[in-house]
């Protein structure tokens, strides 16, 4: 049996630069993941098990964001989650909406959201200044 | 319940329902389609991948905007609040299955891509990744539940 995980996806695709984005994307996802399994169950970890999830109120983050290292650990979260995300649900459209006008749509409907999501978590973090 | 806890407890739930429609859509069509569909232990392992991965995504985009809410400190206590309310600790536990296994599977995945080795060791990865979930993620589920369980 082999791996259920989307082919190294080299053969496939019709032109070069294609083929370069396609191989480029499959890597990102396996470096991303590899440090998304730290930051993404040490965040779960921190706000539901090491504390009780209503504890991390405002005064919880704002005194976590005093420290400039967690506002980073949490903006890298933010980043490599959103693009992770994106490219996923990028091959979850390719594989299941086939239409082109639709899979076109779905697509710019995932990208749209996580630009903007990106821009606007980043804003947030880097613009905190506690009251 | 205030507005804004209405606006997000109506955003989280079309997520759960997005997620769900995707979750039963994806492995059904694949059915349909007869050719890639095998009903191996490795073909359901890669759907529900896809569909944990899926469901971090949504939850995701929803989070970074009842995060952001911290610009107004009272408007993110009253949105936050509902986080200790039981159907969202149920959905919390829901999230963290969700993400204890995508990150186990795709540690399966990478072990998988770059030691070619590892294929002959394939079916046990999997139930690794299985076990690995279940032994982190009972015990924290149990955490997350308990406020609830002790009547709080």
């Amino acid at each position: 049996m082999t791996a259920p995980s989307r082919a190294k996806p080299t053969q496939a695709k019709p032109t070069t630069e294609r083929r370069g984005f396609e191989a480029w994307s499959w890597l990102f996802m396996r470096l991303s993941g590899l440090a998304l399994v730290f930051l993404a169950l040490l965040h779960f970890a921190i706000t539901h098990v090491l504390n009780d999830v209503v504890e991390t109120d405002y005064r919880f983050v704002a005194a976590r964001w005093d420290n400039p290292l967690w506002q980073l650990f949490d903006w890298l979260l933010l980043a490599l989650a959103l693009l992770h995300g994106a490219n996923g649900a990028r091959w979850v459209v390719e594989d299941n909406v086939r239409r082109p006008g639709a899979q076109a749509a779905a697509k710019a409907v995932v990208y749209v959201l996580s630009a903007a999501l990106l821009a606007f978590g980043t804003f947030t973090i880097v613009t905190f200044t506690p009251r | 319940m205030s507005r804004a806890q209405v606006a997000f407890a109506v955003a989280l739930a079309a997520v759960t329902l997005v997620v769900t429609a995707v979750g039963l859509y994806v492995p059904a069509k694949a059915r349909r389609g007869g050719t890639t569909y095998k009903g191996t232990a490795g073909q359901w392992a890669f759907y529900a991948h896809r569909v944990s991965g899926f469901l971090v995504f949504a939850f995701l985009l929803l989070h970074i905007v009842d995060v952001s809410l911290v610009r107004w400190p009272s408007l993110y206590d009253d949105v936050h609040r509902l986080y200790g309310n039981v159907l969202l600790r149920l959905f919390e536990v829901g999230l963290l299955f969700a993400l204890l296994f995508h990150a186990f599977n795709g540690l399966r995945i990478i072990a998988v891509d770059f030691f070619p080795g590892a294929v002959a060791k394939e079916r046990r990865l999997l139930g690794a990744a299985v076990g690995l979930t279940v032994a982190a993620g009972v015990p924290a589920a149990v955490v997350i539940m308990w406020p609830f369980v002790a009547g709080r």
